[in-house]
């Protein structure tokens, strides 16, 4: 496809030929307002918001129905073009309460930042002419629908029609009677059901686990990958540490990545998080007594070098760093390292789009150190020492370590350490792509490779 | 008063008695045109449609042979004829007067047109509430399959040729023809985003052409007769004929064809017989309600062809009169119709969703008692911000409606103000 | 409970399959069809015509309720459906709603108690030239006056 200059407000810009006006005034930040357009949903043309001036064309024009073409030249912010968004905007405001204070979305709401911007405040809206729909409709078990914050702009029924094809949404009824509904007596019930939540560009749907639990300008994003399954979908860790509390983790959002996961993520992984802090192993116990880490690694030392026969299991959700430091520690330990990946596969919970038959983050590096997969014993094993591999239990052995992320572990000396949220590392997910996950909740728990390194120093 | 001759196209027939069956029909010229029909090529059919000027009657007049001249013949894709019968434009009720009263001219007409784009399926959409009327086209569809002249092998001239007949359910909006496709293919009825170039219409991603009932039935004359004798009516850029209508303030209420060209008044008073008890005329909507309302002194101007009326700033629009006499209320007139848009507009677009509401709430308010001065102003501005930015022309239509009450008879809608609230 | 067309209807749904390119097209004539079968449109009715137009149950119930002629709910015998736009309103329509609020004792929107006529207000029926017009069920009732209508009614009880 060939390239040609378009201009927008006097400036020259470079776009392939033929493709959509508002995905280039997108990237180049050209403030543009917009509804009903989604670079994942395509263009749907009905929320008239994004109108451009176009050189020669008498009226304006949807920038999300315009195809650049050479040497067209192009109007975002003229009065005309202003005047015209701001009646829109004011028609849609109509029917949708201004009461952002008191909104989930605020902060987060196009809505919102549109009315600043065109500086509506003043705008002669009678509040008492709204009509006034119906709020706070459970549509599922974990989306709620606002239906006067709705701007119709479909977003929502269109990721139920095009992307899951689960059909669960719609627009029923007729002028400014129609609304977004389920069919009566059903639900929005698949898998990728949250993911309107982010669709949604103003606060008409919200998640029931969020609603107002944070404001959102109060969070931090921190950018990772999600370990639930070895897609390794993009996503945004959102936490906050109050005072005197600890960080928290209040959501997972996706974070777009085309040749991962796009803009969404499944609601297994959204969901992901309460498990990440849930039941957590913070101490080091020897015998179920708290040990300092000094007296832990002593323990750790003086069981490797009174075992022969020990074998490591490595949990597949580890970071490659970790995994690296695990393997290069086995061998000076000469110990068998393994992970059986058996217990990861599920092929009820893979289908044929982001979700893998795998839940597990980091099988590819399994595989590129060649750790034995298969491995059941038969043999006596003196020491088992687990890196986190939730199999532990199936295996019998004299002696036994586990480093752990989670309470509950029935071995002799238990280690505790930090969860993939709570420290930085790589994976690669299952088309071999290797992926950042930045850390993102503060914790005082040594790394595996913190453990390891002290652990020579004593062994010296 | 002028005597008005009549020039009967398509209604030659309506007087006859049983003129809906086949044997009536036929007696009376009906399928005259299929002999001449198949010596032609499509070629030939388009060229002689383009050439009589023949325009769309379905409110646009947009000129028939162009649009058929886009159908991509020679298409692997099959392709489909729609009919337009979803009349629901208030003030019109002329597409019902033919599939009532010659059903067969119809029929004939999609015959023609059929074959000259080379379909194989004509649907006729026509609206639910005309259930009485479908019926008897239905029977004369029956019988038109019957006769072999529709089926596997149309008049033994080796075409195939299915007419179906598809029942709307209440929606005005299916009458905006990519709506009308839309609820065609079993969905709402969503007019789509207008294509940047000329093209075809397309039904399931077929090539498909939408013309009106009217359009369709004038084709058969134009055929059998070739196109100069079509543009012996009417006048030189509006030729021909169109089934006029009043409604309203009038002592003859009803459909009668006219060619184009002739005087509103002189129509008016020859076949309406004058406004009804003997008041003085106030204002007309000329054709269909979407089209601006002419004042009195404007339907003296006023002459029944596109032109004339497009130079009047209004339409001729489906040629559907409402006339109104001295003592109608054009506040009551207006919020009437706005009614009928708030529960029209198909709701997908954000102007025209919120805008009819809106209008619709605030002149309720001006009949109440409750408006003050700038919510005319406050109408006017939405009425502008309904026009030029919609999906489709409803928006823009209801837009001139509000502009054309209120700008002609400000001092109306101003005598309900008051301007005491605060 | 459940929804299942009559022998007769399946084997016009049949023959319509044959009519259309896909069979999503179907949605209309069919809930036509089952309004026809059960005088309204159930959700089990919804269900059936989804399986069969091999499209999601929201697909037909969003069509369902954007046509203004289908009915989800059970209404009366008779459904009055009077015009109420602006040529029959010029007619005196208003003159013709008062008689049969009158005569049948309710308001625009309810039926009458022993569950026989309903009353609605519908939009231009497309029958200006013989206002004022009314909707009987299928049946066009036009050029009506306040007497007339009385009539029609009384005939109807
Ligand atoms: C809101 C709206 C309603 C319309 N209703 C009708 C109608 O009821 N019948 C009709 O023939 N055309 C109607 N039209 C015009 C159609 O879109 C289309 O132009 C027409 O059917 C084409 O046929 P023609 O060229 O033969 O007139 C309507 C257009 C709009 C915008
Ligand atoms: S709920 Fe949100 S995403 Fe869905 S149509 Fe309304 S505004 Fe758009
Ligand atoms: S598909 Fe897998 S990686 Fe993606 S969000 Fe779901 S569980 Fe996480
Ligand atoms: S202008 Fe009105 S009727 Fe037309 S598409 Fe938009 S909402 Fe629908
Ligand atoms: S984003 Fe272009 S019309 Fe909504
Ligand atoms: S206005 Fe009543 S039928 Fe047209």
């Amino acid at each position: 496809m060939s390239l040609v200059t378009v201009n927008i407000d006097d400036k020259s810009y470079e776009a392939k030929e033929n493709s959509l006006l508002i995905d280039l005034l997108i990237l180049h930040d050209i403030k543009v307002p917009y509804f009903c357009y989604h670079e994942s949903l395509g263009a749907d043309g009905n929320c008239r918001m994004c109108m451009v001036e176009i050189e020669g064309k008498k009226r304006p024009q949807i920038a999300c129905d315009t195809f650049v073409s050479d040497g067209m030249s192009i109007q975002t912010a003229s009065e005309k073009i202003s005047s015209v968004r701001k009646r829109i905007l004011e028609l849609e405001l109509i029917n949708h309460p201004v009461d952002c204070p008191i909104c989930d979305q605020a902060g987060e709401c196009k809505l919102q930042d549109y009315y600043m911007d065109f500086g509506l405040y003043d705008s002669n809206i009678d509040m008492k002419e709204k009509v006034h729909n119906k709020k706070h409709i459970a549509l599922g078990s974990s989306v709620i629908l606002d239906r006067e914050r709705c701007v119709l702009c479909t977003r929502c029924v269109r990721f139920t029609s095009n992307i899951t094809k689960s059909g669960e949404l719609g627009v029923i009824n007729r002028g400014d009677k129609a609304c977004i509904s389920t069919v009566p007596g059903m639900k929005l019930d698949n898998p990728y059901a949250m993911n309107v939540v982010d669709l949604c560009p103003v606060g008409a749907l919200t998640s029931k686990e969020f609603r107002f639990a944070q404001r959102v300008w109060f969070l931090k994003s921190t950018p990772s990958i999600c370990h639930g399954c070895s897609t390794g979908c993009n996503i945004f860790i959102d936490h906050n540490q109050e005072k005197y509390k600890e960080d928290k983790i209040y959501r997972i959002r996706p974070r777009k990545n085309r040749e991962v996961n796009g803009d969404f993520i499944c609601d297994y992984g959204r969901l992901s998080y309460k498990n990440l802090q849930e039941n957590r192993q913070q101490e080091l116990l020897n015998k179920s007594n708290v040990i300092s880490y000094e007296d832990a690694l002593l323990e750790l030392n003086s069981k490797i070098s009174g075992s022969k026969n020990i074998v490591i299991l490595v949990d597949a959700n580890l970071y490659n760093e970790d995994i690296a430091a695990i393997s290069n520690f086995s061998q000076k330990i000469g110990a068998k390292l393994v992970c059986p990946t058996e217990c990861y596969f599920d092929d009820s919970f893979g289908d044929d789009w982001l979700k893998s038959d795998y839940k597990c983050a980091n099988l590819q590096a399994i595989k590129n150190y060649k750790i034995d997969s298969l491995f059941s014993s038969d043999q006596q094993i003196d020491l088992l020492i687990n890196f986190n591999h939730p199999s532990f239990s199936k295996f019998s052995s004299k002696q036994s370590v586990e480093f752990s992320t989670h309470k509950g572990s029935s071995a002799e000396l238990v280690l505790a350490i930090p969860a993939y949220s709570e420290y930085s590392g790589t994976t690669i997910n299952d088309a071999n792509i290797e992926q950042y996950s930045q850390k993102a909740i503060t914790t005082d728990v040594a790394t595996i490779s913190e453990y390891l390194s002290d652990l020579s120093k004593v062994a010296l | 008063m002028i005597i008005l001759e009549d020039k009967k196209i398509v209604s030659s027939k309506f007087h006859i008695e049983n003129s809906h069956t086949l044997s009536v029909a036929k007696e009376h010229g009906t399928y005259s045109s299929i002999e001449r029909l198949f010596t032609l090529s499509s070629e030939e059919i388009i060229a002689i449609i383009k050439e009589s000027h023949l325009r769309g009657k379905g409110g646009g007049g947009a000129p028939a042979g162009n649009k058929w001249a886009l159908m991509p013949l020679g298409e692997l894709k099959p392709s489909f004829l729609a009919v337009n019968c979803d009349e629901s434009e208030p003030g019109t009720f002329k597409d019902r007067e033919i599939i009532s009263k010659d059903p067969h001219l119809l029929i004939e007409g999609i015959i023609c047109t059929c074959f000259a784009i080379k379909s194989h399926t004509a649907y006729i959409y026509v609206r639910g509430e005309y259930k009485e009327f479908s019926n008897i086209l239905q029977s004369a569809i029956d019988e038109a399959y019957e006769a072999g002249y529709l089926g596997e092998n149309i008049f033994n001239k080796g075409y195939k040729l299915d007419v179906i007949v598809h029942r709307g359910a209440g929606a005005y909006i299916c009458g905006e023809k990519s709506a009308l496709l839309e609820s065609l293919e079993g969905k709402r009825g969503h007019p789509r985003v207008k294509p940047h170039q000329q093209e075809c219409e397309w039904y399931f991603d077929n090539p498909t052409l939408v013309n009106n009932v009217e359009t369709i039935a004038s084709v058969p004359f134009i055929v059998k007769n070739g196109a100069d004798a079509y543009k012996e009516f009417g006048t030189s850029s509006s030729p021909g004929t169109l089934l006029f209508a009043m409604s309203g303030h009038v002592n003859k209420p009803g459909v009668y064809e006219s060619e184009f060209g002739i005087c509103m008044m002189d129509y008016i008073n020859h076949y309406g017989g004058g406004i009804k008890n003997g008041k003085k005329l106030k204002a007309i909507i000329p054709g269909g309600a979407s089209t601006k309302i002419l004042t009195a002194d404007e339907v003296g101007l006023a002459k029944l062809d596109y032109e004339t009326m497009k130079a009047l700033g209004s339409s001729l629009g489906t040629g559907g009169m409402i006339v109104m006499d001295e003592d109608t209320n054009m506040v009551e007139a207006l919020k009437n119709l706005l009614e009928f848009y708030h529960h029209e507009s198909c709701g997908q677009c954000t102007p025209c969703r919120e805008g009819t509401g809106w209008v619709d709430t605030i002149m309720q308010n001006l009949l109440d008692g409750v408006a003050r001065g700038e919510d005319i102003e406050k109408i006017l501005e939405i009425s502008k911000t309904m026009n030029g930015q919609t999906i489709c022309v409803f928006a823009p239509a209801v837009s001139d409606v509000i502009d054309g009450f209120i700008t002609k008879f400000r001092s109306e809608f101003e005598s309900y103000v008051r301007e005491d609230l605060t | 409970m459940s929804f299942n067309f009559n022998d007769d209807n399946l084997e016009k749904i049949e023959l319509l399959k044959s009519k259309y390119p896909k069979v999503q097209a179907l949605s209309l004539p069919l809930l036509w069809m089952a309004q026809y079968q059960d005088g309204f449109i159930s959700l089990e009715a919804i269900q059936e015509i989804a399986k069969i137009c091999e499209t999601p149950m929201m697909e037909i119930y969003k069509v369902s309720t954007f046509y203004s002629m289908f009915n989800l709910q059970k209404l009366g015998k008779y459904h009055i459906q009077l015009c109420k736009t602006l040529s029959c309103k010029l007619c005196n329509k208003d003159d013709v709603l008062k008689s049969i609020q009158n005569e049948l004792n309710i308001q625009v929107g309810e039926s009458t108690s022993d569950g026989l006529f309903t009353l609605s207000q519908v939009e231009c029926l497309g029958s200006c030239g013989t206002s004022p017009v009314m909707q009987l069920n299928e049946t066009y009732y036009e050029n009506l006056t306040p007497i007339s209508i009385v009539e029609i009614l009384k005939a109807l009880k």
